[in-house]
């Protein structure tokens, strides 16, 4: 590459930044970015307010319980029966309800609840007494890393992935031409002595800058927020023994490429289209069909390559519909480094389209 | 060594709408005014001539490059559009800096060039406040800083004189005669005929995207052979001179002059007016000067369109 033209990127690139950071039209794309870390912040207090309420119930019992204490109550046992097993509980709530006896028709029966609440400092156990004896269990069990890493996986994929990073990439992308067209103010790109090419990928850069720090910043945010209601001794176990710094990494290489991906996409179907609101849908319909497609069209999409790149495999829970198994699953993964590339060169096939489509770009605002 | 900007037959449809038709044109150093009214294809045909829009037809070269070159036609070609708009948040300085830059030049080159040309289009003390406060004069002073700034060959000028005070107006003027003066192309499009009519080397008229006629404003009027030219004569004998005028047969009508001291002759062949004059004058009829009455912009354009568009 000529010496110009990266100088010539660089003066694109400074002139864009203020724009794509700092225009009030692009907020929202900040609001798309901050709610999955809102998401997490809102369950790790949450989370942690119910760790602290268990640890207080733990500690205020009559003795020191175990998992397997907890899961010995079973229905049927009398009050007498779980006070010896349990202790009395350290929180109880009782009250009464009028029920028609089963035996005696016509013949109301005042019957008294009691709810006892146990804890051993992480699990709970919800006994229901009714009449003295044991109706329902419930066991709210804490929180998992395992278990909530899945449920984390399913955020990545299904509202950061999908509808964050492909929105806001939207959002950015598609406006670096097609908002200086409505703005009028393209002509000042293309009256000065550079190709429209090293225009195109001035702005394309401009636009990665942009969306990479404000997604990979908000991916940052939701694995401190994700691992911040943990304790530091299954934070440590997570990261380092069980993938989970490997995890986190992979999830913004994701994100990287993510933006890489549509933001070759929107970039060019910001200068095909005048509403932004047809190749979005068109985009969001593709990349939504994509496992329903024959296996040569699956690889012209984003999303393909990106599912294969994913860490956590989301499982479908039992008597989910075949369909939505479908879109949960990736029932063809390809390998990690053919899925880079493939998002790369499905990119770079999109900034080849852009860079002919922006040589042909004629300046005529009236017929916007 | 190609030393003209040539349009060959060239033609450019907006669908269905007609932008200029069928345009040949070979424009030479100097400054050259395209006229004519609003609609007629002047922004058109520089935004051909500067690869914004593409010609459906035909062929631009300015001096050695293509339209279709724009990093090296910019090089040579500076621009001021008529867009009264610019990209967001930037000063003065900084629209004409950071164009520099696009260009590929470096901090200090450009900021030296920036300035340079912001003094020539006085615009100095509001340099450093943003654009978009800037009063419609002001505006159109900084897109001609940026069209100047790189000092380029052809400088093409769309309404320049738009928006500006009569003082702002002159210095302008100035300047795009000194341009030329130093062999430069400089293209300039106005509607308003007077303004062209005095710092014009070549005029192009323009009307429903065809060119009616070009080159310099006395050769576009003699080509107008069907049409008269009117001639005002200055005398003490208006009568006497009239009535010797009246013998010649390419004399069509003489009106004498509201205070007596001339007359304005419309003839149809002004080559042999001026030989009979030479007779006349041998004559004894004293003649005090001759000059074309209609060898104008204005007279030319309305010969060949009979517009009422046009600015007076």
């Amino acid at each position: 590459m000529k010496k110009i033209w990266w100088a010539q990127i660089k003066a694109v690139i400074r002139l864009e930044m203020k724009k794509t950071f700092f225009a009030k039209r692009g907020l929202w794309i900040y609001v798309l970015a901050a709610m999955p870390v809102m998401l997490f912040v809102a369950y790790a207090i949450v989370s942690s307010h119910q760790q602290s309420r268990s640890a207080n119930i733990a500690r205020q019992g009559e003795r020191q319980l175990s998992y397997q204490d907890l899961r010995a109550v079973h229905s049927g046992m009398t009050t007498e029966e779980v006070i010896a097993a349990l202790g009395k509980p350290s929180a109880s709530f009782d009250w009464s309800e009028n029920r028609p006896s089963p035996t005696k028709p016509g013949v109301i029966l005042n019957v008294l609840h009691e709810d006892y609440h146990y804890s051993d400092g992480q699990n709970d156990l919800f006994v229901g007494i009714a009449d003295g004896k044991v109706e329902n269990i419930h066991i709210r069990h804490a929180n998992n890393l395992g278990q909530d890493s899945i449920m984390f996986a399913g955020v990545f994929q299904f509202f950061f992935l999908r509808l964050g990073i492909f929105f806001g990439c939207l959002g950015i992308f598609m406006n670096l031409f097609r908002g200086e067209i409505l703005d009028r103010s393209l002509h000042f790109y293309f009256l000065a002595p550079v190709r429209r090419e090293v225009v195109m990928a001035g702005k394309f850069l401009a636009g990665l800058l942009a969306t990479c720090t404000i997604f990979v910043t908000s991916e940052i945010l939701q694995t401190v927020a994700f691992l911040w209601h943990f304790p530091a001794g299954a934070r440590d176990v997570y990261l380092y023994h069980n993938h989970g710094l490997e995890h986190a990494a992979i999830y913004l290489g994701v994100t990287v490429l993510a933006c890489v991906g549509y933001g070759a996409f929107f970039l060019v179907a910001g200068m095909m289209f005048k509403n932004p609101i047809l190749p979005a849908a068109a985009i969001l319909i593709w990349e939504g069909i994509n496992p329903f497609l024959p296996a040569v069209l699956r690889h012209f999409s984003v999303i393909y390559y990106l599912k294969s790149l994913c860490p956590v495999d989301i499982p479908s829970p039992p008597g989910t519909s075949p369909i939505f198994a479908l879109l949960v699953s990736n029932a063809d993964p390809v390998a990690p480094p053919i899925a880079i590339v493939g998002v790369l060169v499905v990119a770079l096939i999109a900034l080849y389209v852009s860079s002919l489509q922006v040589r042909r770009l004629e300046i005529n605002y009236t017929a916007e | 060594m190609n030393d003209r900007i040539i349009f060959e037959d060239v033609s450019k449809f907006y669908g269905e709408i007609l932008g200029v038709n069928r345009v040949n044109l070979s424009i030479p150093p100097g400054i050259t005014s395209l006229v004519g009214p609003n609609g007629s294809g002047k922004t058109t045909l520089m935004n051909l001539m500067t690869g914004l829009v593409r010609p459906t037809r035909g062929r631009i070269q300015v001096l050695d490059y293509s339209i279709d070159d724009p990093e090296n036609l910019f090089k040579i070609v500076g621009y001021s559009t008529q867009f009264d708009s610019f990209p967001k948040g930037l000063t003065g300085f900084q629209f004409v800096y950071s164009y520099l830059r696009l260009g590929g030049r470096d901090s200090q080159s450009a900021e030296q060039l920036a300035w340079r040309a912001i003094e020539r289009v006085n615009l100095v003390d509001a340099a450093k406040r943003n654009v978009a406060g800037y009063s419609k004069g002001m505006r159109q002073r900084i897109r001609l800083a940026q069209a100047l700034s790189h000092e380029p060959k052809v400088l093409v000028l769309d309404e320049p004189l738009n928006g500006l005070d009569p003082l702002a107006r002159s210095e302008m003027i100035a300047l795009f005669r000194s341009t030329a003066a130093q062999g430069c192309y400089v293209i300039i499009s106005s509607h308003i005929l007077h303004e062209v009519d005095v710092i014009s080397d070549q005029v192009i008229l323009l009307s429903n995207g065809y060119v009616v006629a070009e080159g310099k404003i006395q050769n576009v009027r003699s080509e107008i052979q069907e049409h008269p030219t009117q001639i005002l004569i200055r005398c003490h004998q208006p009568r006497e001179l009239a009535a010797k005028m009246l013998e010649y047969p390419h004399t069509i009508e003489v009106s004498i002059h509201k205070d007596e001291r001339g007359l304005l002759l419309k003839t149809r062949d002004a080559d042999r007016f001026y030989l009979a004059m030479n007779e006349i004058a041998l004559s004894g009829i004293d003649i005090e000067s001759v000059a074309p009455a209609d060898d104008d912009v204005l007279s030319v354009y309305e010969y060949l369109i009979g517009s009422e568009e046009v600015v007076r």
